[in-house]
């Protein structure tokens, strides 16, 4: 048996509140393309990190050809011929595409930069992936699809014994992908070994030798043959367990209700077009589609901080003209659970009580505008306690609270001004899966006493949890409607026919 | 390689030029042709050359996403230094420019490191710094204005003439084109710019964000320690009010001159037409004898104007791009509308 080309030992990492690798174990032999999969937030970028000097893990060896090595930043890992594609896009916008493809290391003549070869190397790169594009373009001018590209056609530019490519495929069309491919059997084919992440099945079984699986950031399948591991066994192993044992309730949606949220043709400044739709009382729909759809913004036109310049936006059937998040929350009772809870759904420097207390208190103001701290305390503990947030006390810095809880506490600043339709987007992203289950009958409690709910999310097994019906977005369009029938399988071959019924276009 | 500029980049200087031709023919006719005299030509062009690179050094700072309030005293500093060093102390003057360039250069690489190991930002760093070196200044020369007879050598410098111009306006172009230069073909260069662009894709890319930000500091106070080399050989003295005005116009030449505000660019022939607007408006306050504190409004205001019209340009082009985005689903969902139906026909 030949040497492993990178071997990665017992890695482990932790971030606050959460061990986001626990004893990793991963082997890339010569010529093999290594499939790694796992549901999202299961630790798979985070090693992809680990493994190009991107983050530092707390222990664990790595070996490269054998030797261990240390990889203290991205250099060193380029150096070493790794190779990588991360999950979101990197590049410098101002530079062209031939400048981000030599950026890590610029072809250079007498101590100066030689442009002549910047230019040609990156035509070199660009004609491995078959891609059609002057080096010469600024980059900010290509759609986030072909950056896509040029990013894979940077993973080329260096010397790669190892390609770690996070989601390559996500967000380009097949055709782009079948290049993808045979430049990633070429490497294969020349003894390179290749890591791929995807969410993708059958892309998984068509190009790749072995697998590994991660869940809740332990290697919960280590190095196996992907051939003696058949598609429903790879899947109950990603999920484990732990998901099927979630009782799910039994969800009626009273169909006879007026829809309270209602969307008529829409076309919006953030660039919708022809979007319809409707979410009644007590109902959970969900709105997916890959990342760049324009989930995130449609919610964003219904809260007023995108205009809608065609077609009606209604709630409780009337024609509403909402101008911003205060309009909505105010005089409409729309919520919004933001996907980026560090940056928009919670103040970190400040207290729960605070946190909590932010949307609610014109409303617990006095006739001077002076908010009692008594009042105050009283909701917010409802809340804790409703929610079952962990705190040490409500004067807790929400910046000292895991991911979990510091969602709940975004949450729960929503439930205080008790909104009757709430947008929640991305809710449990690097959220363990405990802390998950209990958001998820949190969501459903909440849909229970009337709610409307309209849920984004990026991760199918979620969405068919969660939502009664799925709306499948593609390019800022609807691409159609899935009823839940909660059989996993048949759901998601019509979520994902929906979204390549366009893709290929 | 084209040096091609992208189409806005190019109007911008047109505007930028149009101005300088304008305002240099309104105040040639107000001053019934004497602004084109000989000696008037000469001054202006001398005190362009301060305008230029306390310009530069700023547009630095911006290139990596950076600021630098501390230009003007790190200037005034450097040209106290120098002066005191050679007229109290007996030092070759020529030593003494040289010091002048290190104490720049010194005060940059501080800024840099402070702003790095601190990682406060480099607005509050340098105002801290900028108060610190006023001190300096105001302790070395006190109220004394120091005579440049002290350093006549030097002087002769800032009197000389080259190729029909002022040596120092010579000096302060060919500091302008290195500083191109560094930027389109040094890696160094190339790693400024990729750190202020997106300093995450620029960790990824291998290239350390610190040494990015401690070199951009550097390089600003070395330009600004030459700004005050070049008043020290072209001032008729040296005073604790060297580089006092130099907050304003250092700024207003990057930006007037299109370099963005969040970093990742830089625009050297801008910012050095901008410069030229800055000296014409200083200009026209000295032919119309008005207050200095016009100069201050004429800018501020010129520059509040470049920022909001930048801003402006973005959000429109925003909107347009959604606009675009909007059309295309709308024509996807008519083209699908008109499929169905011609397949429900042939059904039919």
């Amino acid at each position: 048996m030949s040497t492993p080309i990178l071997q990665a030992r017992n890695v482990t990492k932790s971030y606050p509140g959460v061990k986001a690798l626990d004893n990793v174990n991963l082997t890339l032999m010569p010529g093999e393309i290594h499939a790694l999969l796992g549901e999202n937030g299961a630790g798979k970028s985070t090693l992809i990190k680990y493994l190009t000097g991107v983050h530092q893990a707390d222990s664990g060896t790595l070996l490269i050809g054998g030797e261990e090595r240390n990889f203290a930043n991205p250099s060193d890992s380029t150096a070493a011929g790794v190779g990588v594609v991360h999950q979101e896009r990197n590049v410098i916008r101002e530079f062209t595409v031939a400048e981000n493809i030599v950026l890590s290391r610029t072809p250079k003549k007498c101590g100066f930069i030689d442009w002549k070869k910047v230019n040609s190397e990156a035509a070199r790169c660009l004609a491995l992936m078959d891609l059609d594009i002057d080096p010469g373009t600024p980059i900010s001018s290509l759609s986030s699809a072909q950056i896509q590209l040029v990013e894979i056609a940077r993973a080329l530019y260096t010397e790669t014994k190892v390609l770690l490519l996070d989601e390559p495929t996500a967000s380009i069309s097949d055709a782009e992908a079948a290049k993808l491919f045979k430049v990633i059997h070429r490497l294969k084919a020349d003894g390179a070994a290749i890591l791929f992440v995807s969410h993708k099945l059958d892309e998984v079984y068509a190009h790749c030798d072995t697998v590994s699986v991660l869940r809740d950031g332990k290697t919960v399948l280590s190095d196996a043959a992907l051939a003696d591991h058949p598609q429903d066994e790879i899947v109950n192993v990603m999920v484990g367990r732990s998901l099927a044992s979630l009782v799910t309730p039994e969800r009626t949606v009273d169909s006879t209700q007026e829809p309270v949220l209602e969307l008529r043709n829409v076309t919006t400044t953030a660039g919708h077009g022809g979007i319809s739709l409707q979410v009644r009382p007590g109902e959970i729909l969900g709105l997916y589609g890959l990342v760049g759809a324009g989930r995130t913004e449609l919610a964003h036109a219904i809260l007023g901080r995108e205009r809608i310049t065609e077609g009606e936006l209604l709630v409780n059937g009337h024609t509403a003209k909402i101008r911003s998040v205060r309009d909505a929350l105010h005089e409409h009772g729309i919520g919004y659970v933001t996907e980026s809870r560090k940056e928009e759904g919670v103040f970190l420097d400040q207290n729960i009580t605070r946190n909590v207390a932010a949307t609610t208190w014109g409303k617990l103001a006095g006739p001077l505008g002076v908010v009692g701290a008594g009042r105050e305390r009283e909701l917010v503990a409802k809340y804790i306690d409703e929610l079952s947030i962990k705190v040490s006390s409500q004067d807790q810095l929400a910046g000292q609270l895991s991911g979990g809880n510091q969602q709940k506490v975004s949450l729960a600043k929503w439930l205080a001004a008790d909104p009757r339709i709430l947008i929640i987007d991305e809710p449990t992203i690097g959220i363990d899966v405990r802390t998950k289950r209990s958001f998820y009958e949190l969501i459903w409690g909440l849909a229970e006493k009337g709610l409307a709910i309209l849920l984004i999310s990026s991760d199918l097994a979620e969405m068919i949890t969660l939502a009664d019906r799925i709306v499948v977005m593609d390019s800022f369009t609807l691409a159609g409607t899935v009823d839940n029938t909660h059989h996993y399988d048949t759901m998601s071959q019509d979520v994902i026919r929906l979204i390549h019924a366009k893709a290929l276009v | 390689m084209k040096f091609k500029l992208p189409a806005t980049m190019g109007s911008q200087y047109l505007v930028l030029i149009a101005t300088i031709v304008l305002g240099a023919i309104l105040l040639g006719v107000s001053s019934g042709g004497n602004f084109f005299g000989p000696v008037s030509m000469q001054t202006f062009f001398q005190f362009l050359a301060v305008p230029i690179l306390i310009g530069l050094a700023q547009m630095i700072t911006l290139a990596v996403g950076q600021l630098n309030l501390a230009i003007g005293a790190i200037g005034g500093v450097a040209a106290c230094l120098a002066a005191v060093m050679v007229a109290d102390w007996g030092f070759n003057p020529w030593l003494g420019g040289l010091v002048a360039l290190v104490v720049g250069a010194v005060a940059g690489i501080a800024n840099g490191i402070l702003v790095v190991v601190t990682k406060i930002n480099g607005f509050i760093v340098t105002l801290a710094t900028m108060t610190v070196l006023l001190g300096v200044q105001y302790a070395l020369v006190n109220t004394r204005t120091i005579s440049a007879d002290n350093w006549k050598s030097v002087a002769a410098l800032g009197k000389a003439s080259w190729f029909g111009l002022p040596a120092i306006f010579v000096i302060a172009i060919i500091v302008a084109v290195m500083v191109g230069l560094a930027f389109k073909f040094t890696t160094t260069g190339r790693h400024l710019l990729a750190s202020g662009d997106n300093e995450h894709a620029a960790t990824l890319a291998g290239i350390s964000n610190d040494r990015s930000l401690t070199i951009a500091h550097g390089a600003s106070g070395l330009i600004a320690g030459f700004a005050g080399f070049i008043s020290f050989t072209s001032l008729p003295g040296v005073n604790q009010s060297v580089g006092g005005d130099w907050l304003l116009s250092s700024f207003a030449a990057p930006i007037i001159g299109g370099v963005s505000l969040t970093g990742g660019t830089v625009a050297v022939f801008g910012t050095v037409l901008a410069a030229f607007v800055v000296r014409l408006v200083d200009s026209a306050r000295a032919e119309f004898q008005l207050a200095p504190a016009w100069v201050n409004l004429v800018i501020g205001a010129v520059i509040l104007g470049t920022v909001a019209l930048g801003r402006l340009r973005e959000t429109r082009e925003t909107a347009k791009a959604g606009m675009l985005r909007a059309r295309v689903a709308n024509h996807r969902i008519n083209a699908a509308a008109v499929e169905n139906t011609a397949a429900e026909e042939v059904k039919l």
